[in-house]
C-alpha cells in the first residue's frame, strides 16, 4: 500500500508511527479471530462436561449454562463401575502391546535398512511402503477372515497384530531416515571399537534414537488408543472392548438419556485430555513431525 | 606396538581403481603422514588399513600378520576421526571404555586405563561430562584417550584437526606431538595440511590419484622433491614454477627463461641443451643481497604478514613470490631485486614432471 | 601386546602375494551381516505379508464370488459385484461425499489453518496457549468426537437447539434431514482436523529463512505483498502436503460418521469405508464388501500415486 518511493518524505518520517498503529490495531483483530476460533473449539467439549452434571430435564432447556442442580452421581455411577475401568484397561493394553511391537519390529528391520546393502533391499522397503498407500479398513474382511482362520477373533491379538502391521511402513520408514541420519563415522568407531551390527544396533543406534522412538510410540499410541474399526470387527464380547467401542454401546443402552452418555463421553476422553495438556510438546510435535516425514 | 605394511594395495569402486597398487613399509613406533590433495586416496587407504573398507587387491600386513579378511578389532588398531565420532549417549570415561567394556574386561581394569590416559590427556575433570558439554579441543582429546586406553597395535588418524580453529589446531598438534613421543605407537596420520605433516611425521607419504608420489623424511622431502607435484605441494608459499629452455651461460650450465633471463644452475643436474624444463624457485631462496644469480622485476604486490614480508614481482612475464625481511622497504611498483644460488634451483622435466 | 603374536605367528610370503580382486569376498570385512538380516528382518516381513499384503490379495480373489465367510468362496460371479457396486446409489453417494471432504478441506480447511498459523507464528503472546487449543480436537478419538457432535446438533438438548430456541426458531435436526446431514458432518470435519493442518503451516513457516523476510521488508514489501509474493510460494509443499493428507484422510474417515449418522439418513452420508462397512460387513457379503475394498484400494494406490507424480514431485 505505501510505496516508499513515491511517498512524500513526510509521509515517510510519520510511517514508522502509523505503522505501529497498524499493528495495535490488527493484532486485536488478530486476538478476536483467534478467540473466536477457540470458542468454537472449546465451546461443544466444555458443554459435554457440564451436560454430564445435569438432568435430561435440565438438558433440554439449558444446553449451554451451569447445571442448576449439580447431578454427581451421573459421574460417580460411572467412575465405579466396572465396565469404565474394563474398557480403560483393554484400550491400554492394546495400546501398549501394539507401541511395543511396532517400535521393535519397525525399528529392527529399518535398521537393516539403513546399514545393510543386501540383494533387493530397495524392493523390499518399497514392498513395506505399499502399506502407507491404503487404510486398514480396505482388506477388512480378508483380514477378518484369516485372524478368524488363526482363531484370534475376539482377542487382543487380533487387534493388535493387524494394527502393527499396518503401521509397519510408517514404524519402518521413520527408522531408517533417522538411522540413515546419524553420522556414518560412529558406525565406523563403533566398528572400530569391536561393535558387530548387533551390538551398534542395542549399544549406540537405540540410545541414540529417543526422539524417533516417541515420535513413533506416540503415533501409534495415540492411533490404537482411539481406534474404532478393527475392535469393531474383531471383538465380539464386551468385556474385550476399548472404549471407543465402549461409548457406541452406551449410548446404544441409554440412548434416551444423554446427560448419561455426555459422562459417559467426558470420562473416557479425559486421560487423553490430560496426558495432551502433560505432554503437549511431545504429542504435537511427534504427530506432525511423523506425518510430515513420512 | 608393530610394524605396518602395504603391499601392492589396490581399491576399486566398481570399474572405478582409485588406488592403484600402494607400497609401503612402516616401521614400529613410526610416526608416518599421509598427505595429499582432497581426492587423492589417503583417507580410502587409511580406512583400508583400519578394516572399514575391503582391499581389492594386494595385502596389509600388520605385525607381520596379514589382515586383510580381519576386522578392525581383530586387527588391533585404533582410530581418531575427523568428527571426533564420540558417542553422543555416552560419557567421557564410557566413551573411552567402550571398547574395553565390548571385549569383556573387567570393570576395575577399564577404570584403571581410563584413568591413566585421562590424566596423560589432562581428561580427569571431565569424566562424567557427554560429548556436547565438551569443546572441540576437549572432544579431540578425549577421540585420542578414547584410542590411547586400549593399547593398540597402530594408531590411525584420519585429518583429526581439520575441525578445529587455527589457534586450536597448532596447540592440539603439539599434543599429538608429545603423546606419541610418550607412548610410541606406530602412527598413521591422514592430512591435506602439508604444515601438519611437516611438523607431525617421521617420515612423510605424499600421495596423488592413488599413487605414492614420493616419501622420505619432512626435509628430504622438501630439498629434493622428486617431481613437480611433491616441489609445489610441499613448502609454503608454494615455490614458483617458471618454463625455461636449457642453455648455456659463461661456460656453465643454466637456464633460459622466455625473455632471455639466464638462471645459473647446479653444475651436476642431468640435463641437456636445448631441453625444455621448468624450474622451481622457493620464495625463501629468493632475495635481496643473497648470492647468485641476480633476478628483477616490477614489484607486483607486497604481502606484509609481520616478521616477513612476501614481495610478489614479475618475472619474465610471470608472477614470482620471494620472501624477505618484514623491515625491507618495497613499495608497489618499484624494481624489486633479488638473487638466487645455483644449488637452490630445482630443476623438472617438463614433460615428465621428474627432477633432473 | 599385539593380539596377531598368538593368532598368527609370523608371515609368509606366500599368504601376502597379491591375489586377483574378483576371487575376492565383497564386503568380507562385514560377514557378519546375514545373523541380523534373519533375526531383525523377518517379524515385519512376516506380520506386514500376513496382515496386510495377503489380505488385500485375497479380497481381489474374493470380489469374484458371493460369500459369506463360511467354508470356501465356491459361487463364481465374474464381474458381478463390481457392476453391483458401480450400479448402487449409495456408492455414487459416498464418492461424491468423500470429494466434498476434499473440496471442503482445500477451500474452507487449509486457508483457515494457513491463515491461524500465520497469526501465531507472528509471535504474539499466548501462541503456545492457542496451538494446545486448536490442535486438541485432533487428539480426540473420532468417535468421541462424532459423539460430541453428534449432542451438539441434536435439536432437543443439543447447543445447536439450545441457540435456535433463544432466536425462538424451531429447533433444526440437521444430521436427521438428508440435505444438511452432510453439511453438518463437513463441520465436524474441519473442527477435528484444522489444527493438524495448522501444525504443518506453522512447521513450514518456521523453515521459512528469516533473512528472506527482511530482504522483503528492506525491499519495501508490505506485510500482505509479504504474504503473497514471499511466504505463500515458499510454503508450497506444505500446502500440497496438507491437502494430501485431507484426501488421504477423507478416504479413511469412518469412525466419525459412525456415532453422528452411521451413513443415514437414507445413505446421504456414506464414505467409501461407511458404504463398505454397511454393505459388506454388517451383512457379511464378503464378496461384495471385498469387491468394495478392491476399488477403495484402486482409488487410494491411484491418488496417492498420480498426486505425488504430479504435485509433489519436487517436494
Amino acid at each position: 500500500m505505501t510505496d516508499i518511493a513515491s511517498s512524500p518524505p513526510i509521509d515517510a518520517a510519520t510511517a514508522p508511527g502509523s505503522g505501529q498503529r497498524l499493528r495495535t490495531t490488527t493484532q486485536i483483530y488478530m486476538y478476536v479471530a483467534l478467540i473466536l476460533v477457540a470458542i468454537i473449539v472449546v465451546v461443544p467439549l466444555i458443554s459435554t462436561a457440564l451436560g454430564g452434571f445435569k438432568t435430561l430435564s435440565d438438558l433440554r432447556g439449558n444446553p449451554f449454562g451451569m447445571p442448576t442442580e449439580w447431578q454427581w452421581s451421573n459421574y460417580g455411577d460411572i467412575i465405579v463401575s466396572q465396565r469404565y475401568w474394563l474398557q480403560m484397561g483393554n484400550s491400554l493394553v492394546i495400546a501398549v502391546l501394539t507401541v511395543f511391537l511396532t517400535l521393535a519390529f519397525g525399528a529392527m528391520a529399518a535398521f537393516c535398512f539403513a546399514h545393510i546393502r543386501f540383494f533387493g533391499s530397495d524392493y523390499l522397503l518399497n514392498y513395506f511402503l505399499i502399506g502407507l498407500m491404503f487404510p486398514a479398513a480396505t482388506a477388512i474382511l480378508p483380514l477378518y477372515i484369516r485372524i478368524r482362520d488363526l482363531g484370534l477373533v475376539d482377542t487382543y491379538w487380533g487387534v493388535v497384530l493387524p494394527q502393527v502391521a499396518f503401521g509397519t511402513g510408517m514404524s519402518i520408514m521413520l527408522f531408517r531416515n533417522y538411522f540413515r541420519n546419524l553420522p556414518s563415522e560412529l558406525f565406523d568407531a563403533a566398528f572400530v571399537d569391536g561393535c558387530g551390527y548387533m551390538r551398534f544396533f542395542w549399544h549406540i543406534t537405540l540410545p541414540l534414537s529417543r526422539p524417533i522412538i516417541a515420535t513413533v510410540g506416540i503415533i501409534s499410541f495415540v492411533g490404537s488408543w482411539n481406534s474404532y474399526i478393527l475392535p469393531l470387527i474383531m471383538l465380539n464380547s464386551e468385556s474385550r472392548y476399548p472404549w471407543p467401542l465402549g461409548i457406541m454401546i452406551y449410548r446404544g443402552e441409554f440412548n434416551t438419556e444423554w446427560q448419561l452418555v455426555l459422562a459417559f463421553i467426558t470420562l473416557t476422553i479425559l486421560p487423553t485430555i490430560i496426558v495432551f495438556f502433560l505432554a503437549q510438546k511431545h504429542i504435537i510435535a511427534g504427530l506432525t513431525a511423523g506425518a510430515v516425514k513420512s | 606396538m608393530a610394524s605396518v605394511e602395504l603391499h601392492e594395495v589396490r581399491k576399486a569402486f566398481g570399474a572405478l581403481e582409485v588406488i592403484h597398487g600402494v607400497s609401503l613399509a612402516i616401521e614400529d613406533g613410526e610416526f608416518v603422514a599421509l598427505v595429499g590433495p582432497s581426492g587423492c586416496g589417503k583417507s580410502t587407504l587409511l580406512r583400508m588399513i583400519a578394516g572399514l573398507e575391503d582391499i581389492s587387491g594386494g595385502d596389509i600386513i600388520i605385525d607381520n600378520a596379514v589382515v586383510n579378511d580381519l576386522t578392525p578389532r581383530e586387527r588391533n588398531i585404533a582410530m581418531v576421526f575427523q568428527s571426533y565420532a564420540l558417542y553422543p549417549h555416552m560419557t567421557v570415561a564410557e566413551n573411552m571404555g567402550f571398547n574395553l567394556r565390548l571385549s569383556g574386561t573387567p570393570k576395575a581394569a577399564i577404570a584403571e586405563r581410563v584413568n591413566e590416559a585421562a590424566r596423560m590427556l589432562d581428561l580427569v575433570p571431565l569424566m562424567e561430562r557427554k560429548p556436547a558439554q565438551l569443546s572441540g579441543g576437549q572432544r579431540q582429546r578425549v577421540a585420542m584417550g578414547r584410542a590411547i586406553v586400549r593399547n593398540p597395535a597402530v594408531f590411525l588418524f584420519d585429518e583429526p584437526l581439520s575441525n578445529l580453529d587455527a589457534k586450536l589446531r597448532v596447540q592440539m598438534r603439539s599434543e599429538i606431538k608429545t603423546l606419541h613421543q610418550k607412548v610410541k605407537t606406530t602412527s598413521i596420520y591422514v592430512t591435506h595440511d602439508q604444515i601438519e605433516a611437516m611438523t607431525l611425521a617421521d617420515r612423510i607419504v605424499v600421495l596423488n590419484q592413488g599413487r605414492v608420489e614420493q616419501q622420505g623424511t619432512p626435509m628430504e622431502l622438501y630439498k629434493n622433491p622428486a617431481n613437480l607435484f611433491v616441489a609445489a605441494f610441499i613448502g609454503s608459499p608454494a615455490m614458483n614454477l617458471l618454463d625455461g629452455t636449457i642453455d648455456a651461460e659463461g661456460g656453465e650450465a643454466a637456464v633460459r627463461l622466455s625473455d632471455g633471463t639466464a638462471i645459473r644452475i647446479a653444475q651436476d643436474r642431468k640435463v641437456t641443451r636445448g631441453q625444455s624444463i621448468k624450474i622451481g624457485l622457493r620464495p625463501e631462496h629468493l632475495g635481496p643481497g643473497k648470492v647468485g644469480t641476480s633476478l628483477a622485476g616490477q614489484t607486483l604486490l607486497v604481502e606484509p604478514t609481520g616478521a616477513q614480508t612476501h614481495v610478489i614481482f614479475d618475472l619474465a612475464g610471470q608472477p614470482v613470490t620471494a620472501i624477505v625481511d618484514g623491515e625491507y622497504p618495497q613499495r608497489y611498483g618499484s624494481l624489486f631485486q633479488a638473487s638466487i644460488a645455483a644449488d637452490q634451483v630445482h630443476v623438472f622435466d617438463r614433460e615428465t614432471g621428474i627432477a633432473l | 601386546m599385539s593380539m596377531s603374536d598368538t593368532t598368527m605367528p609370523g608371515r609368509t610370503f606366500a599368504a601376502a602375494k597379491p591375489r586377483a580382486a574378483p576371487q575376492r569376498r565383497k564386503r568380507s570385512l562385514k560377514h557378519s551381516k546375514w545373523p541380523v538380516l534373519l533375526l531383525f528382518l523377518p517379524p515385519a516381513l512376516m506380520l506386514f505379508t500376513v496382515l496386510v499384503i495377503l489380505p488385500m490379495g485375497e479380497a481381489a480373489w474374493y470380489s469374484f464370488y458371493n460369500w459369506n465367510g463360511y467354508g470356501v468362496p465356491e459361487q463364481w460371479v465374474g464381474w458381478r459385484n463390481y457392476q453391483l457396486i458401480f450400479r448402487n446409489g449409495a456408492f455414487s453417494q459416498a464418492l461424491i461425499n468423500n470429494g466434498m471432504i476434499v473440496v471442503a478441506s482445500i477451500l474452507i480447511q487449509v486457508p483457515l489453518a494457513l491463515w491461524l498459523a500465520t497469526m501465531i507464528s507472528s509471535r504474539i503472546h499466548g501462541a503456545l496457549f492457542f496451538r494446545l487449543i486448536f490442535f486438541l480436537p485432533y487428539v480426540l478419538a473420532d468417535v468421541a468426537a462424532g459423539m460430541i457432535w453428534r449432542f451438539v446438533y441434536d435439536g432437543d438438548f443439543g447447543l445447536v437447539g439450545g441457540i435456535a430456541h433463544l432466536f425462538g426458531a424451531e429447533p433444526p435436526y440437521w444430521l436427521a434431514d438428508r440435505d444438511t446431514a452432510m453439511y453438518a458432518i463437513l463441520g465436524v470435519v474441519i473442527w477435528k482436523y484444522f489444527g493438524f493442518h495448522m501444525m504443518l503451516f506453522i512447521a513450514g513457516l518456521q523453515s521459512i529463512d528469516k533473512s528472506v523476510l527482511e530482504a522483503a521488508d528492506i525491499d519495501g514489501a508490505t506485510g500482505f505483498q509479504k504474504f503473497r509474493l514471499v511466504t505463500l510460494p515458499l510454503l508450497g509443499s506444505t500446502v500440497r502436503l496438507s491437502v494430501f493428507f485431507a484426501v488421504v484422510g477423507s478416504l479413511q474417515l469412518f469412525d466419525m460418521i459412525m456415532p453422528l449418522t452411521g451413513g443415514g439418513p437414507s445413505n446421504s452420508t456414506q464414505t467409501m469405508v461407511t458404504f463398505l462397512y454397511n454393505f459388506g460387513v454388517t451383512r457379511m457379503q464378503v464378496g461384495f464388501g471385498s469387491a468394495v475394498g478392491v476399488v477403495l484400494f484402486v482409488i487410494c494406490v491411484t491418488l496417492a500415486f498420480s498426486y505425488k507424480r504430479i504435485f509433489m514431485r519436487h517436494d
